[in-house]
């Protein structure tokens, strides 16, 4: 009764024969060599020849030794026939389980045949012979009669050579091999059902994993494209949102420069604040769409050769009406060796404006934020490194700092100050305004140019922010 | 995967795996060993333990056991144990493959109450990964160890078992009682399942009775089949009176 929708194992044919002992093979359970070695001790004990034969009859070990009177018989046209005969015969004399059987030679010898048997299956067979029986003292008719030119003498001087053994005796050795075997049976099956109980859990356990993967890259793949969808939409918004917002940013704007009509002061005073408001959510929704373009990946830099000194002293320039506003000062001081970098001029412009545009908000009325630029080198670069000559060059960094006198940061804010939306003072009344997404924006453009940006404290008071740039477009690490 | 019967026209030989589950410690594979030791030296092989460590089970344990079922046909019954441990789960869903039957080996104390309820629902869960409804494979349970403390009480065993389905058979294995009751148990239902599905007594003459008969013989019993499948407290076991009943 199939449950169709659990997932089905299914059954493992090898492992099933292997328990349920119905495939078990002599020749996969011995090691024919050490099987070899195991009857040949037999053989030279009780000096018995021994050989083994798997279930399909084919012979997996011998431990034989020709007897005289075999050498003399096989130098006989007839004899070597006859002999060729009853080995042949010999060899297909069926046992039944657990029993022996004998096979008559023409030379008066025997064979004696069991068969190997495992959980009471039969898996092969094993002939010892030739031996002589106790009692043939003469040598019999059937040897003489196989070939006219026998030498009676010479047959009865080989005849007695052979190895002698009474019916009892080689019950016994028939016995102890048997006994033997079936230890090495036993261990054997159980080693071979060890293996494939390891080979069959381990398919078995990835295959469990397997599923467990697939499963999750199904739940992945379903995140991932939530995440593209959430991307989307804030862009699809934030682009819809801007369109109205630029009316109403132009409107009160003409209003307030009186295009239609004088107003009163308060009248004016109101239509600002609307235009000012209005140029604030402008900033507030061009931060949106650009974090959304950072988090989709969707931002494109136009990289080109960058001379920092220029990009500051614009930077500078484009901050003064605010720093002026607060009679600050804005510096900037950079190193004569600086190298010119590869990056996107006007999203780095950015990412120093709003830096200095931090500053100049949380520094106090009078004071003086500086920029400050010169040559840095990755912190992974040590002498003697391998490789170092054809490594450090690829490694040089150009850092930027932007320095101020303000409030400065708490130790354990200046990690989360980059997070989108975070702000220290999360407070309705807070002293300062902005939408928390300024220095996130900072630091994803910073690593979008492979670069790393952190904050530090100034003496006596105040922050530096550190923006470390590579000079090359790939920094090999 | 049950119905593929394991029948060996050529040497006429019926093998029945029955798998012994059940919670880590419960006893399976002490029941295997009580049952090694009852048996007849002609009837069992060896009881075959498959890497263990601290006395636990790792992969199985298997015990073949070898009855005559008619004058014609060989019963080979091999017996195997799941590692009880909790992280062994593909090893029993291995070893369940192909099984005829279950007992479930519970622990009777009250403290081992949740280890038994989770096995039994991780060996649902394995039958279903092996294509198996719990409810359509023969299965006994045997609540071992009723001569610890703090057991679950005979009377509780006897109102559960009256409620439930499966037979239930109270068993000491450490002291070999209980453990051919639960056997013969099992085997009945097997045979009742087999017999069933494949018409085994149609085609090959193979009567349950009489081979439980000889199978209770070989396994040193005493008393009668029918008496030893009577110490069940309950479940539906009662296949055999009508199986008995005919001739």
């Amino acid at each position: 009764m199939m449950d169709q929708e659990a997932p089905t194992l299914s059954l493992d044919h090898q492992l099933q024969a292997l328990t349920l002992g119905s495939d078990v093979r002599l020749q996969d359970l011995v090691d024919r060599d050490a099987l070899r070695d195991l009857i040949r001790s037999f053989q030279a004990l009780f000096g018995i020849s021994i050989r083994i034969f798997s279930a399909d009859g084919s012979l997996l070990a011998e431990a034989v030794t020709e007897q005289e009177i075999c050498r003399y018989v096989g130098s006989l046209a007839e004899g070597r026939m006859q002999c060729m005969k009853t080995v042949a015969a010999a060899r297909k004399v069926e046992p039944s389980t657990n029993r022996e059987a004998s096979h008559p030679c023409f030379t008066g010898a025997q064979y004696r045949i069991f068969s190997i048997d495992y959980d009471r299956r039969p898996l092969g067979k094993a002939v010892l012979g030739p031996f002589l029986p106790a009692d043939i003292t003469s040598v019999p008719d059937t040897l003489l009669a196989v070939d006219p030119q026998t030498d009676a003498r010479r047959a009865l001087d080989l005849l007695p050579l052979m190895p002698r053994a009474q019916p009892e005796t080689i019950s016994l050795i028939c016995d102890h091999l048997r006994r033997t075997l079936d230890l090495i049976l036993f261990s054997g099956h159980k080693s071979l059902l060890t293996s494939q109980m390891h080979l069959s859990s381990v398919r078995e356990s990835y295959r469990e994993l397997r599923e467990k993967n697939d499963k999750l890259q199904e739940a992945f793949d379903k995140l991932r494209e939530l995440d593209r969808l959430k991307s989307n939409f804030l862009g699809v918004v934030s682009h819809e949102l801007r369109t109205p917002l630029t009316s109403i940013i132009g409107y009160s704007e003409m209003l307030s420069e009186g295009i239609a009509g004088s107003l009163s002061d308060d009248q004016k005073k109101f239509v600002q604040i609307i235009h000012e408001k209005g140029e604030q959510l402008l900033q507030l929704i061009m931060s949106l769409l650009d974090l959304s373009k950072l988090e989709s990946g969707t931002m494109s830099l136009r990289k080109g050769s960058v001379s920092l000194p220029q990009l500051l002293a614009e930077v500078a320039s484009t901050t003064l009406p605010k720093a002026r506003k607060k009679s600050i000062d804005v510096e900037c001081s950079v190193s004569s060796e600086l190298p010119e970098v590869q990056g996107d001029a006007e999203r780095l412009r950015q990412v120093f404006v709003n830096l200095v545009d931090n500053a100049i908000k949380f520094s106090p009325a009078e004071s003086t934020v500086r920029m400050l630029a010169r040559p840095a080198v990755a912190s992974q670069t040590a002498d003697g490194e391998a490789g170092f000559s054809l490594l450090e060059p690829s490694r040089r960094m150009v850092e930027v700092c932007v320095i101020d006198s303000g409030i400065g940061i708490p130790e354990e804010e200046r990690e989360r100050i980059f997070d989108a939306f975070y702000q220290i003072d999360s407070s309705s009344t807070r002293e300062h305004e902005g939408s928390g997404l300024g220095l996130s924006i900072v630091k994803r453009l910073v690593e979008a140019h492979g670069g790393r940006v952190s904050a530090g404290p100034n003496e006596p008071s105040g922050a530096i922010f550190s923006v470390v740039l590579p000079i090359m477009a790939s920094s090999h690490m | 995967m049950r119905g593929i019967l394991q029948f060996d026209f050529g040497a006429k030989e019926l093998t029945i795996k029955l798998v012994y589950y059940g919670p880590a410690l419960s006893g399976k594979t002490t029941n295997l060993q009580s049952l090694y030791l009852l048996a007849d030296s002609a009837s069992r092989g060896r009881l075959m333990t498959l890497e263990t460590r601290d006395d636990r089970t790792l992969f199985f344990d298997m015990l073949p056991l070898t009855f005559r079922a008619n004058k014609d046909i060989s019963l080979r019954i091999k017996l195997f144990t799941v590692p009880g441990q909790v992280i062994h789960g593909s090893t029993r869903r291995l070893v369940l493959q192909g099984s005829d039957g279950v007992v479930f080996v519970a622990d009777s104390q009250l403290s081992e109450t949740d280890n038994n309820a989770a096995s039994f629902v991780d060996l649902r869960e394995n039958l279903k990964a092996n294509g198996m409804e719990v409810g359509q494979m023969p299965l006994v349970i045997q609540f071992n160890k009723r001569d610890m403390p703090n057991v679950r009480s005979d009377a509780e065993l006897v109102e559960l078992a009256r409620r439930g389905k499966e037979p239930v058979f109270p068993a000491i294995a450490t002291a070999n009682r209980g453990v051919v009751e639960t056997f013969m148990g099992l085997l009945h239902l097997t045979y009742a399942a087999l017999d069933a599905e494949h018409k085994l007594k149609e085609k090959f003459g193979l009567g349950g009775p009489a081979l439980l008969a000889d199978v209770a013989r070989k396994l040193g019993s005493r008393v009668p089949a029918e008496e030893l499948l009577r110490s069940c407290l309950g479940g539906a076991l009662d296949v055999l009176s009508s199986d008995t009943s005919t001739p």
